[in-house]
């Protein structure tokens, strides 16, 4: 009955932390400047695609530095659908998903042969590849001065620059629209890729990335899974990127290059590796990282470095740091925490914390919301 | 032949070359309905090179391997599982981030059903197989003694507690046959009785065939209930413990080595 209770408790703890972190996340923006509430928005933007890459590089273990393709892929399905055409954002945000996730099937395949860095290698290729394509289809990507995006507008919602919502008094502006927009996409996002990875796929995805063939042997189709994932992934990937530019408003190819699939490979070893949690605290890291700079170092005091240059170093060394001390990243530094926490907290000898182990199935499913 | 006649296993002229060299050949045996049979022979006489053929990460040179009366060596490797084959991994082929439970729910992957949109949104049929699973698997954990470790992390734990995982999920995995690889490897004296009960367990109370591949004599004799002898990647003696143990050959290819001093240690 007690171990009940404190699983009761250790539930009610969780459910309240989500429900503290929602609120905060719901009247963040008006506690923010524009410029801000900027950064916040492209944060978020950014963690639905750090999310994909979680799924696919953390979870199943597939490298890829292929993202800015996806990105792209993204972008300009909501380029060409609700630039070209004037379609509405309910049929090109899902659609760039869609694309993207297309693309990730396509390339799916070579994960069958190749692993690790081989794969990696290729996914590189892709953004050139991808890279190549953009600045020679100007009718994509508007050719090497670029395009303008649509912004997101359905029904009574309109999020171009210069419009508001006004909600009670509230006033809602284009900035703080893409905010609320982005964070609903990404709740979404990580439940489902929560649920995901405490089920049967995504449990087959990190046998896969553990150990191949005893998943294989274990009966999980390596086939199947690593395609899903790449396809998870790039739906994931491709929203992203069509907010990104959206968001934006104007993208030029040369955005989507290499050191925009490493600053999402980044987003995710200092947030955590294989954790749902991490991409977001990842992508708060690594995509607030160059404004926080901004803020706190006065361009002319920078020794003559760019902040472009400064933020780069600091990708290094934040990548350097995590991967040599807390391969887990925030999240793997929070959960040492927590256990100490906890330590400290059943010290007083009680008897009975093995069977708190062997507690029935249930309430562990419920139970942490850590990971 | 009616089914329940066939043996579990038929292994028929099964030769195994990598260039020229042989890992074994001529292998013609079978494994009835029920045994508990076992595979010895010294080091590199083609133990484990067999089980890697039978769990298909091996393609044979030549041969055929009937299983409960099908091609085995037409199945996919990922196809075994729901075919009825478990295995499990001299070495361990754990997933170490996983929890105990989580590795043991792995082996009932080719059970369920829920694939990425059921499970992603979290619907009713995926959190009902779910709960039925997580239960089935936990009995398997009871069955193996180790509940309670169920929600740690597998590669935290010590070997000995790991291969009693990897039994749990074998056996969780609902198998007709088992084929277990060298089970009590690496262990003290302790944990081999603990496995070698455990061994016996899984063979008297549950519907299982068992194919043990081994080094431990002593273990051997006692438990299994034919015993095949390869040297040499060559059968050279198949029967009974005890014929076996007469075997002018076997003492030959033993000697000097571990077989006397467990002969003379193995009850009758």
């Amino acid at each position: 009955m007690s171990m009940h209770t404190s699983h009761r408790r250790r539930f009610g703890v969780t459910s309240a932390g989500l429900l503290g972190l929602a609120v905060l996340a719901i009247v963040l923006p008006f506690g923010l400047n524009a410029g801000q509430l900027t950064t916040a928005t492209f944060v978020l933007i950014a963690a639905i695609g750090a999310l994909g890459l979680n799924v696919l590089t953390g979870y199943t273990g597939q490298i890829s530095l292929g993202h800015a393709f996806f990105l792209a892929v993204g972008a300009y399905t909501a380029g060409v659908l609700g630039g070209n055409d004037h379609l509405t954002a309910l049929i090109w945000l899902p659609a760039a998903g869609v694309v993207a996730a297309l693309c990730g099937a396509l390339v799916g395949p070579t994960a069958l042969r190749l692993r690790g860095l081989y794969l990696a290698i290729v996914t590189i290729g892709l953004v050139f590849i991808g890279q190549h394509i953009w600045f020679n289809v100007p009718a994509i990507s508007g050719g090497p001065g670029g395009r303008s995006f649509p912004a997101v507008a359905f029904g009574p919602f309109d999020f171009s620059a210069g419009q508001q919502l006004t909600i009670g008094g509230l006033v809602i502006d284009h900035n703080g629209l893409y905010y609320y927009l982005a964070l609903i996409i990404l709740a979404a996002a990580m439940l489902f890729v929560w649920n995901l990875v405490r089920g049967r796929p995504g449990r087959a995805m990190q046998a896969v990335r553990d150990r191949e063939i005893a998943a294989a042997i274990m009966g999980v189709d390596l086939a199947r899974t690593k395609m899903s994932a790449f396809v998870i992934s790039s739906f994931l990937t491709g929203v992203s990127g069509a907010l990104y530019a959206s968001y934006l408003s104007f993208a030029t190819p040369g955005q989507w290059s290499v050191l925009l699939s490493v600053q999402y490979v980044a987003a995710i070893i200092v947030g955590g590796i294989g954790t749902v949690w991490g991409a977001l605290l990842g992508s708060i890291v690594i995509f607030a990282l160059p404004a926080v700079l901004q803020s706190l170092i006065p361009q002319s005091s920078s020794g003559g470095l760019p902040i472009d240059d400064l933020t780069s170093i600091a990708y290094g060394v934040l990548i350097i740091v995590f991967f040599v001390l807390e391969p887990h990243g925030i999240v793997g530094l929070g959960r040492r925490v927590a256990s100490l926490w906890s330590r400290i907290g059943l010290r007083p000898g009680k008897g009975g914390g093995l069977s708190q182990e062997a507690q029935s199935i249930e309430n562990r499913s419920e139970a942490t919301w850590a990971g | 032949m009616t089914p329940s006649t066939t043996p579990m296993l038929e292994v028929r002229d099964l030769a195994l070359r990598f260039g020229s060299v042989t890992a074994f050949e001529d292998l013609t045996f079978d494994v009835g309905r029920g045994e508990l049979f076992a595979v010895i022979g010294p080091n590199g006489a083609g133990k484990t090179s067999l089980f890697n053929v039978l769990s298909r990460a091996y393609v044979p040179t030549a041969g055929s391997v009937r299983f409960d009366g099908a091609d085995l060596l037409r199945l996919r490797v990922s196809a075994l599982a729901g075919a009825g084959v478990a295995r499990t991994f001299q070495n361990l082929g754990l997933f170490g981030e996983l929890t105990v439970l989580e590795n043991v729910l792995i082996g009932r992957h080719h059970l369920m059903r829920s694939g990425t949109l059921r499970s992603g949104l979290w619907l009713g049929y995926a959190r009902r197989e779910e709960r039925r699973h997580r239960a089935a698997a936990m009995e398997a954990l009871e069955f193996a003694g180790i509940g309670r470790h169920a929600h740690v992390p597998t590669g935290t734990l010590p070997f000995g507690i790991q291969k009693r995982v990897e039994i749990a999920r074998a056996l969780a995995m609902e198998p007709k046959l088992m084929l277990l690889d060298e089970p009590v490897a690496g262990m003290s004296v302790a944990e081999r009785e603990e496995i070698t009960a455990l061994v016996r367990r899984l063979h008297h109370e549950r519907d299982l065939t068992l194919l043990l591949v081994e080094h431990d004599m002593g273990m051997v004799m006692r438990i299994a209930q034919r015993v095949l002898v390869l040297d040499f990647g060559r059968i050279i003696a198949i029967g009974t413990p005890a014929e076996v143990q007469r075997d002018e050959r076997v003492i030959r290819a033993y000697l000097g080595e571990e077989l006397e001093p467990a002969l003379a240690e193995a009850p009758r």
